[in-house]
């Protein structure tokens, strides 16, 4: 292992909280939307009245989703306005033919090993970014704008339904939007499979302590092993 | 059938009282869900406008709507309103037929240019220039087009005619549409579900003949009065879902108890109708009220998101009928797969540069 000749710091303590919220609620919202979606456990013997043998999963299911969604909303406040560098919006322009450019395309051969070496990066790189963009920031968008579209159903008129109601008729129905959600939930597990394996993986080969780094804040940078 | 006559003189040629016609007026208001002091408005354009000129036409469909039309809970006051309604061309209920009676519907169009209701069961064919309906020499696809020109509105009676029901599901073989898709120039009043409830369909007439207006719709086109909730929120079974009492088998104990059909695929949370308010013939029951879950009748394209007794659709996916469960249990495992792989090439390279490094020391 070679010295370490420099700690950054990283990941600012709001960056860090909001990985763990958006960690945990995330986990939290799949564990019990799948329960919704297939109730398992015996039902309760007596009075319907006394239970709320399944009611208290959809509130656990909505609460969570409520923490995730202000969570979500506080990220996007700190990319645009958090004045973070590590954290903003700022690199990211994938509408942009250069973005695609030099430093996407080595990132993407270094890991179908099409080159030796391996880009360094302190914060994302941009592989890393794009996933963070299709897989976080709509994948998360999605499951919200519809979770909150089947929220409002309840309530005809109501701030939900007028706001996010229109997902309804977009997907062709009540039905098709359950099945939508139920369906893109899938993406979190994809997407926890390969974020862990990226940041091990990273860990291994760049040796920048990119896994103790959602914690402590720091990343390093280490001296290349004497060949 | 003369058509200037108002509902309250045929009311009265019918030998119906007063009364009896005022509580007609009064339990229409309720089942629009309009407040007690419409009810004046509602006697007012009984007794005062001439009667609604219909036209209905029927393509591709089962009759199951006109069935449930004519099949009412209060005889006296359901077949009055049949019997009210200048139903001017019914191709199906006509004693008339052949160019005899599509003179009668050129003629009302004619007569009443731009001020009847096309009434519109079943959708048209449009694969092959619609030759997979023939009405009355033509292609149903040609008539609905050649009516609705000069119509004031259209009512889309049913699941065919409001998303287009069994004949346009997959593979839809005859190019079967829905009227949505067909006239794009009209306003349309989607009355979905597979039949309508009857007194849906004539609230609904009653609510155009007394204010000349639409009624409100929402976002799918579909009165608001009778489609703004789904079943799920007034099922008198609520209490067990939340509870989480619910049906597994359909014999087992819980079947018995009457709990909830959840579980066994019951698409009454998705699905937006009056059954388990105004319910079915007369207030009788309706299909959960009898154990059976609801099959989503009154939902766009309700036969592709079956089966009807499980609660996630299937669809293909890799040449074979998976459900969202499946999907994303093989993309999860194509993910492990893909990362193990990788990992696997990663030790490999990281094994062999180590080596070549030692080579070179
Ligand atoms: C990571 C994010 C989320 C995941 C993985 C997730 C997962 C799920 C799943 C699997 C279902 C069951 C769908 C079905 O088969 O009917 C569900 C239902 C639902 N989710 Fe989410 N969800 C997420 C976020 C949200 C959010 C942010 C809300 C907004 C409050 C929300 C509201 C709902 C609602 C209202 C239902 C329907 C409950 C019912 O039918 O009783 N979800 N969710």
């Amino acid at each position: 292992m070679g010295r370490i000749i420099e700690e950054i710091y990283v990941w600012r303590l709001p960056v860090r909280l909001y990985h763990w919220i958006n960690a945990l609620t995330t986990a939290a919202l799949f564990i019990t939307g799948m329960y919704i979606a297939a109730p398992l456990f015996n039902p309760p013997l007596g009075e319907a009245v006394l239970y709320k043998g399944f009611s208290w999963w959809r509130y656990l299911h909505f609460a969570a989703g409520f923490i995730f969604i202000a969570n979500f909303l506080f990220r996007l406040y700190w990319a645009l306005f958090g004045e973070d560098k590590y954290a903003r919006f700022g690199g990211f322009r994938p509408w942009s033919p250069t973005w695609w450019g030099t430093p996407f395309r080595e990132q993407v051969e270094s890991y179908l090993f099409l080159r030796s070496d391996e880009p360094n990066y302190v914060g994302h790189n941009p592989v890393a970014a794009l996933a963070h963009f299709v897989f976080i920031f709509c994948g998360s968008s999605f499951m919200i704008f519809s979770g909150l579209a089947m929220y409002g159903e309840n309530n005809p008129g109501g701030f939900n339904s007028v706001w996010f109601g229109w997902m309804i008729p977009l997907f062709g129905g009540s039905y098709t939007l359950h099945f939508a959600h139920h369906l893109f939930a899938w993406i979190f597990p994809i997407y926890l499979i390969m974020h862990l394996y990226a940041v091990f993986r990273h860990d291994v080969v760049d040796r920048t302590s990119v896994t103790s780094s959602i914690i402590t804040g720091y990343k390093h940078k280490v001296e290349e092993e004497p060949s | 059938m003369q058509s200037n006559q108002t509902f309250a003189d045929v009311f009265k040629a019918g030998g119906v009282s007063r009364r009896d016609f005022l509580k007609f007026c009064t339990l229409t208001s309720v089942y629009l869900g309009l407040s007690p002091s419409m009810v004046p408005s509602i006697v007012h354009a009984m007794e005062k406008k001439p009667r609604t000129p219909v036209i209905w036409l029927h393509g591709q469909e089962c009759t199951c709507c006109s069935e449930s039309f004519i099949r009412s809970s209060h005889p006296t006051i359901e077949d009055i309103i049949f019997n009210l309604i200048s139903l001017d061309y019914d191709d199906v209920l006509s004693a008339a037929a052949g160019n005899q009676l599509e003179d009668v519907r050129r003629k009302t169009m004619k007569d009443y240019k731009g001020k009847y209701i096309l009434a519109v069961e079943g959708n048209a064919s449009t694969k092959d220039d619609g030759v997979y309906c023939m009405v009355g020499g033509d292609s149903f696809l040609n008539t609905l087009k050649e009516t609705a020109a000069d119509a004031a509105a259209i009512i889309a009676w049913g699941a065919c005619a409001s998303y287009g029901c069994v004949q346009n599901a997959h593979p839809n073989p005859s190019g079967a549409a829905p009227v949505s898709d067909i006239i794009k120039d009209k306003p349309i009043i989607k009355v979905p579900g597979c039949p309508p409830i009857s007194e849906v369909m004539t609230g609904v007439v009653t609510h155009f003949h007394t204010f000349g207006t639409l009624p409100e719709l929402d976002r799918m086109g579909r009165p608001k009065a009778f489609y703004n909730t789904r079943i799920h929120d007034k099922c008198y079974r609520r209490a067990f879902f939340d509870a989480g009492q619910f049906v597994r088998s359909f014999d087992d104990e819980a079947t018995r108890k009457g709990w909830c059909l959840y579980k066994m695929g019951c698409k009454g949370p998705t699905t937006y109708n009056s059954c388990s308010k105004i319910q079915w013939n007369g207030g009788t029951s309706f299909p959960i009220g009898s154990g059976h879950p609801c099959i989503g009748c009154s939902e766009p394209n309700f036969w592709d998101r079956g089966p009807f007794y499980s609660r996630l659709a299937e669809v293909p996916f890799l040449g074979s009928d998976s459900n969202a469960d499946k999907i994303g249990v093989v993309a999860v495992g194509a993910a492990a797969a893909g990362a193990a792989a990788h990992a696997a090439v990663t030790a490999v390279k990281k094994a062999k540069a180590g080596n070549e490094d030692n080579d070179k020391a």
